[in-house]
């Protein structure tokens, strides 16, 4: 069966992936094209005058130890998240397989989360743990801990980082469910057989047959962490205490919108962007070579 | 190398059904029994119970003399052999072998050499560092094996592990199974459902159907006095014929419809006119030179296999078809009638009601 589409003249193959084009074009090269040159200039608050200054945005970029601290939080909260959202998704998803009876309804439930707006997950969580009102830092001052975090850096940083995973469990959920059930169950009981216990047949036998869903997931997860919880962060702590948990993103919203230091916010831009790039490229290349079995 | 004993075994599923019950069979040290039956008969259920994979909810089951019940599959000493091979696909052929040896703490030196062993009765040297995928159909189901040879387990388990072959390998692997049975000296309990399969490789078979068994003996005892009708029609190929009639009044005939009747030439236990089923397998029937045979059968259509010529007909006045098998080349026009005759000790009378034989000893 021929596969390739043989087209008559030339200009039709074109005219037909000239949308996508245009598309790709105004709304992601331009706007790329506009952060890259706006970060080789430093623009008055207003917009009406800019003067070229070279790599003088970076260098004072990389100066700061507010930015390179923000660089440790963003590590320090993808990280947090995805450990979070990837092991918790995991326990439930093992669970949920082991539940015959009304599965489709555990599926259905447990999917809800991610239909909620990052923005609205932020303040849910952010009511529950409200240190004067919230239900959670009620049962924590139960439990001895003092919960506070429009003081407490730390606890600020927990507060996002929960809310941020917790938006993301219910689709890895997804996949780590779909995934389990994809390993034929006469594998589980070989190994059954072969005398290894629960645990050993887990780490043996379904970590390495769900490693494919799990890499993916793993991308996928910190992706999210990295580049997605801006409105989140925003509604919540809003960056602070004290840039406690100001995320890359977050930043660069608060220079470029905030601060009105458009040259720096455009360079932070690139930065991210060559983050994204560099992080895309690792995940092709590693995703063909060790993933598979 | 042990004994197996299934004392009333049963299973009924929380739902209320049940797939197996009342299974009791005793099997002896290096036997080869195999679990025949047609699908959702039971076999496969007993057989995952005896491996432990299902929890037995009724009756006992022991490997010499323990009681097994409630041991985990690990703690039981048996290996088993998937019909889907269930090959770690993430792991080489030798990993695969390995990995049931791992679990057991044995030193390395011993796991090597078993597998060497292993490698090298099963021809598998070779392909000891690929991967399941990169293996053919019989290749797998012989790695399959050899997980199950290197843990030198009591019993052996095969879940009809042939079914997913082609029909050349599958005899080819008939063969092998059947000689590394005779090598190992190993018990085995095998389930298929292919008759040929089971009369070939078994000591005894265990002829199931709808949760209980039909019959327990040698390949022999079944096709020569099948038990019931399910077991007469069930083993044999093409299958037994089976004419319904009635008991005719001088107890020593068998009467079809009205007119046609045929004389036995011994008496019939019952009574007059109870509904009977005469089996004959087409094997047994021969042509009657000179018309003399007791029943004529209209030839509808004939299978030609070379050796030897299955004749299809009806018997006019008898319910049913009948087929007849010939040596050698036969040619029979569609409509031509032949008389056939059988000797007595090939007859099998079932009770029509109840399925149960009949006239066991008369015959």
């Amino acid at each position: 069966m021929q596969k390739r589409v043989i087209f008559r003249s030339r200009s039709l193959p074109y005219l037909l992936v000239l949308p996508q084009i245009a598309v790709t074009l105004v709304f992601f090269f331009w706007p790329s094209y506009q952060a890259l040159e706006s970060s080789f200039f430093i623009e008055d608050a207003f917009g009406f005058s800019r003067e070229w200054v070279g790599l003088r945005n970076y260098r004072d970029l990389f100066a700061d130890p507010g930015y390179l601290r923000s660089f440790r939080t963003t590590l320090v909260f993808g990280l947090s998240v995805t450990a979070l959202a990837l092991g918790t998704s995991l326990g439930l998803a093992v669970a949920a397989n082991r539940v015959l009876r009304a599965a489709q309804s555990y599926r259905t439930l447990l999917i809800w989360p991610y239909a909620v707006a990052p923005a609205l997950a932020g303040v849910i969580w952010y009511f529950l743990m409200n240190p004067s009102m919230g239900i959670v830092a009620y049962w924590l001052k139960g439990l001895g801990v003092e919960w506070n975090h429009y003081v407490n850096g730390n606890q600020a940083l927990i507060l996002v980082v929960v809310a941020a995973a917790w938006k993301q469990i219910s689709y890895n959920f997804l996949f780590f469910l779909a995934g389990l059930q994809s390993i034929p169950k006469s594998l589980i009981e070989a190994a059954a057989i072969d005398r290894a216990g629960p645990i050993r047949r887990f780490w043996t036998i379904t970590m390495p047959l769900l490693s494919p869903t799990t890499f993916f997931l793993l991308v996928v997860n910190l992706v999210y962490a990295f580049f997605d919880t801006f409105a989140l962060i925003h509604a919540t702590t809003n960056g602070g205490p004290a840039d406690a948990t100001s995320v890359l993103v977050f930043r660069v919203y608060n220079t470029g919108f905030i601060g009105q230091d458009y040259g720096s916010s455009a360079a932070q831009s690139v930065v991210l962007m060559a983050l994204v790039i560099g992080m895309t490229f690792i995940q092709f290349r590693y995703v063909e070579r060790k993933v598979t079995y | 190398m042990a004994t197996l004993h299934l004392n009333a075994l049963g299973k009924t599923y929380p739902g209320g059904v049940t797939a197996a019950s009342e299974v009791s069979v005793e099997i002896s040290d290096g036997e080869f029994v195999v679990l025949v039956g047609p699908s959702g008969c039971g076999k496969s259920t007993i057989l995952r119970m005896i491996a432990g994979l299902e929890t037995i909810t009724e009756g006992e089951l022991s490997i010499d003399g323990a009681r097994v019940n409630d041991r985990e599959p690990g703690e039981r000493d048996i290996a088993m052999v998937f019909q889907n091979y269930a090959l770690y696909p993430h792991m080489s052929v030798r990993k695969n072998m390995e990995y049931g040896l791992k679990n057991e703490g044995l030193p390395k030196a011993q796991i090597a050499a078993r597998i060497a062993e292993a490698a090298r009765t099963l021809r598998l040297e070779e392909y000891l560092d690929r991967k399941p995928r990169q293996l053919s159909g019989g290749q797998r189901q012989r790695v399959a094996m050899g997980r199950a040879i290197v843990r030198q387990p009591k019993v052996f388990l095969f879940d009809e592990p042939l079914s997913n072959l082609d029909a050349k390998l599958r005899t080819q692997l008939r063969a092998e199974l059947k000689a590394l049975h005779r090598r190992l000296g190993a018990t085995f309990v095998y389930v298929t459902h292919d008759q040929v399969e089971a009369m070939s490789l078994a000591d005894r078979i265990v002829i199931m159907n709808a949760g209980r068994v039909e019959q327990i003996g040698t390949p022999m005892d079944l096709y020569l006095r099948p038990a019931s009708r399910f077991v007469a029609e069930f083993i044999g190929s093409p299958s037994m014929n089976m004419l319904e009639g009635r008991i005719g009044a001088d107890r020593a005939s068998v009467t079809f419809g009205q007119a046609s009747a045929l004389s036995l030439g011994f008496d019939l236990p019952g009574p007059a006119g109870h509904p009977i089923a005469l089996g004959v397998r087409p094997e047994h029937l021969h042509l009657a030179p000179g018309g003399a045979g007791g029943i004529d059968l209209a030839v509808q259509f004939i299978e030609q296999l070379g050796a030897d010529t299955v004749v299809h007909g009806a018997v006019p006045g008898a319910a049913g078809p009948l087929a007849v098998r010939l040596a050698g080349v036969q040619r029979y026009e569609a409509g031509a009638v032949l008389s056939l005759a059988c000797s007595a000790e090939n007859l099998h009378l079932f009770d029509a009601e109840t399925g149960v034989r009949l006239a066991a000893d008369a015959v």
